[in-house]
């Protein structure tokens, strides 16, 4: 028993003095009779261990080695330690870290991230500013979050208590907007305050940008567009009929625009330009038309402000081929950052989002025990979470489940992340086009209780599935977590958050640029494409029909 | 050379045990221990932690050098040992230097005696 510890003690000495002298000392301890000897001996071997380690350092290595001095008299270097492991020692080394690298790769692979508590670092790629807005949107989380994007139509500018908050990344149904007086701004409560720029305001508060949703017009990708489309889109006509209302009504100082009004202009997008487009080289090449164009007059004969701000954007969007890309024009002073009105405007939101059931319209057990869920928009988590939990609830125990987007006009991010938690039995990655990745971006997967995760899921689309709703059916594809049946959807990826230049004018740029893991392209402009390509009307009967033939099998 | 091996003395006692106990035949690391043992008559018992760690300090200056040949039989993890040339110097000069402190200790006990008495 005492003879491993010696051996280990013998071990444990440095290797000069290990190697030359160990196995005699060995082969003495096997001489000494007694297990009083074998005890002083092994005194001996604590003592000789620390009198080795910290009164010898000059033989900690190899004995023989008298410094080697190199023919020109620098020394030569040598190895610490000679010591060389037997062919066997390496092989069995080489098998372990092979199996420790691919058990690694498995557990990364099926995400025992979460179980594990590794934190996946952010990616970003202009880190000070997004860091900093990221900050700042994480800060206006806890507060309620008003309901911007609902304008869909005519969204406010960046008004006093629009601005005072953070902004969705979705958009919600058009439904609600239209009948939607919370969009006027509070302040004024006047309609004339809203321009339809189609750009969702996070106004930029003390040089820090607050990330809205900037809603680009669309170019209508077919002839016919639908009411929608054209109610979302089309905002330049509505400028332009808003335009002698507001002359008439307001007295607008800066209607007549001065060619220093004009260069101060140019030269404040310039700088937002510079600082937050995504693309830096696309920003130059901007500013420099900007700057010609200013400089050869062409901009003169242009007095109007919303004009003024189309031909900017015009410009822009000349050089950089971005939709997203928009100058604004408000007749009205945009109003400096205030606090306190978040509770106004949220309230006939709230208010209608508990008339609409939070916009699941319908939650059944179809025959077959197939569940069904008519969504309608994906609402404000931070509201309708319960409404999403019994849902879901109720959903529990089908064999198969069927998400109808056919008439969902998206939302917010966190309740696509919070209902596609549902699916899966691991935290996964939700791409979204419009958003670095945030902690938001993993579903909050496994769900205690859950039993939906490896349930066979069909999503339904049509040409009127939009936005957040495009999110959902997009990462569900991709992950090949859903069938997708219906409709090729409408194509709205895209966003960018908007930036003060001046009392009057705004700028949207889109800033950010996530890494799509499943593709170089999303569903920008091209929709996401169906697995089951079948009219919209029919969708629900074939994925039905899909649903069961796959339970069948079973 | 002389001043050289002036230079190391004195020896520490366990170092000069371990050449006298190799200044008459070559020994491995056990007999050299039980030949303390016998030359102190059992007063000093050198450990084998001590012996080795003097051993090596002993070969680092050349004065002890490994052999390369053991008896057949024997076993093999044992080493031999043996004076060198420069040992026997440092042995000699030490054991002078110490025939002079022994001379001179006698001296002044012999002298310090009738004082006594």
């Amino acid at each position: 028993m005492l003879r491993p510890l010696y051996c280990c003690l013998l071990r444990l000495h440095p290797s000069g003095f290990r190697t030359r002298f160990a196995d005699e000392m060995l082969s003495i301890f096997d001489h000494a009779a007694g297990r009083a000897a074998a005890f002083r001996l092994l005194l001996d071997g604590f003592l000789s261990l620390a009198r080795q380690w910290t009164l010898r350092p000059e033989f900690w290595h190899e004995l023989s080695s008298a410094p080697q001095t190199a023919s020109d008299g620098i020394p030569s270097f040598y190895t610490i330690d000679p010591f060389r492991p037997r062919a066997g020692a390496v092989i069995h080394g080489l098998v372990l870290s092979a199996a420790v690298f691919c058990l690694t790769c498995f557990a990364i692979k099926y995400s025992w991230i979460r179980v594990l508590h590794v934190r996946i670092p952010e990616v970003q790629f202009d880190s000070p500013r997004s860091i900093q807005s990221n900050a700042g949107r994480e800060a206006s989380e806890k507060a309620p979050v008003p309901p911007h994007s609902v304008g869909k139509q005519s969204i406010a500018i960046p008004s006093a208590s629009v601005s005072a908050v953070k902004a969705p990344r979705y958009d919600l149904p058009a439904s609600i907007a239209a009948q939607n007086s919370f969009v006027q701004s509070p302040t004024t409560g006047t309609p004339e305050s809203q321009v339809s720029s189609g750009t969702q305001p996070a106004v930029e508060v003390a040089g820090q940008p607050r990330r809205g949703l900037l809603r680009a017009p669309v170019k209508p990708r077919d002839s016919q567009p639908s009411p929608l489309l054209s109610r979302s889109v089309s905002h330049q006509p509505q400028a332009q009929q808003m335009k002698p209302q507001n002359a008439t009504s307001e007295d607008s100082p800066s209607a007549k625009l001065d060619a220093a009004q004009r260069q101060r202009v140019i030269e404040g997008a310039i700088a937002k330009v510079k600082v937050h487009y995504a693309y830096p080289d696309v920003a130059q090449k901007m500013a420099d038309a900007l700057l010609a164009y200013m400089n050869s007059g062409d901009d003169d004969s242009v007095t109007d402000g919303e004009a003024f701000a189309d031909v900017l954007t015009k410009q822009m969007r000349d050089v950089s081929h971005d939709a997203h890309l928009i100058v604004v024009y408000s007749r009205d002073t945009i109003p400096a950052h205030s606090a306190g009105a978040t509770r106004e405007i949220l309230a006939p939101y709230q208010k209608k989002l508990e008339q609409n059931n939070c916009y699941f319209e319908k939650v059944t057990i179809l025959p077959h025990n197939i569940g069904y869920l008519k969504l309608n928009s994906f609402p404000d988590p931070s509201i309708c979470q319960p409404t999403a939990k019994a849902a879901m609830a109720s959903l529990n125990h089908a064999d198969a489940i069927i998400f109808d987007l056919r008439d969902n006009t998206g939302g917010y991010p966190g309740m696509v992340t919070l209902i596609a938690a549902y699916l899966f039995d691991h935290p996964e990655y939700l791409y979204n086009p419009r958003d670095n990745t945030t902690q938001q971006s993993w579903t909050r997967s496994p769900v205690p209780g859950n039993r939906l995760a490896d349930k066979p899921v069909y999503v339904l689309t049509s040409a009127s599935t939009f936005s957040g709703a495009e999110q959902f059916s997009y990462d569900l594809k991709m992950l090949r977590r859903a069938t997708l049946v219906g409709e090729t959807t409408r194509g709205e990826a895209h966003a960018g958050s908007w930036h003060q230049i001046d009392d009057h004018f705004g700028i949207g740029i889109p800033d950010t640029r996530p890494i799509n893991p499943f593709s170089t392209a999303d569903w920008e402009g091209t929709g996401v494409e169906p697995d089951v390509k079948v009219n919209a009307a029919t969708a629900l009967d074939t994925a039905e029909k899909l649903a069961e033939k796959k339970l069948q099998k079973k | 050379m002389k001043d050289d091996v002036t230079s190391f003395l004195p020896l520490s006692p366990a170092a000069l045990h371990i050449l006298l106990s190799l200044a008459a035949d070559d020994l491995h690391g056990y007999a050299i221990m039980q030949e303390v043992a016998r030359q102190s008559q059992g007063k000093y018992k050198l450990g084998p932690g001590t012996l080795y760690d003097n051993l090596q300090r002993l070969i680092q200056r050349q004065w002890v050098q490994e052999l390369g040949r053991r008896p057949a039989g024997d076993d093999p993890r044992r080493r031999y040992y043996s004076l060198t040339s420069l040992g026997r110097g440092v042995l000699a000069a030490e054991t002078a230097r110490l025939a002079g402190v022994v001379r001179e200790a006698r001296l002044r006990l012999q002298m310090a005696k009738p004082r006594r008495a």
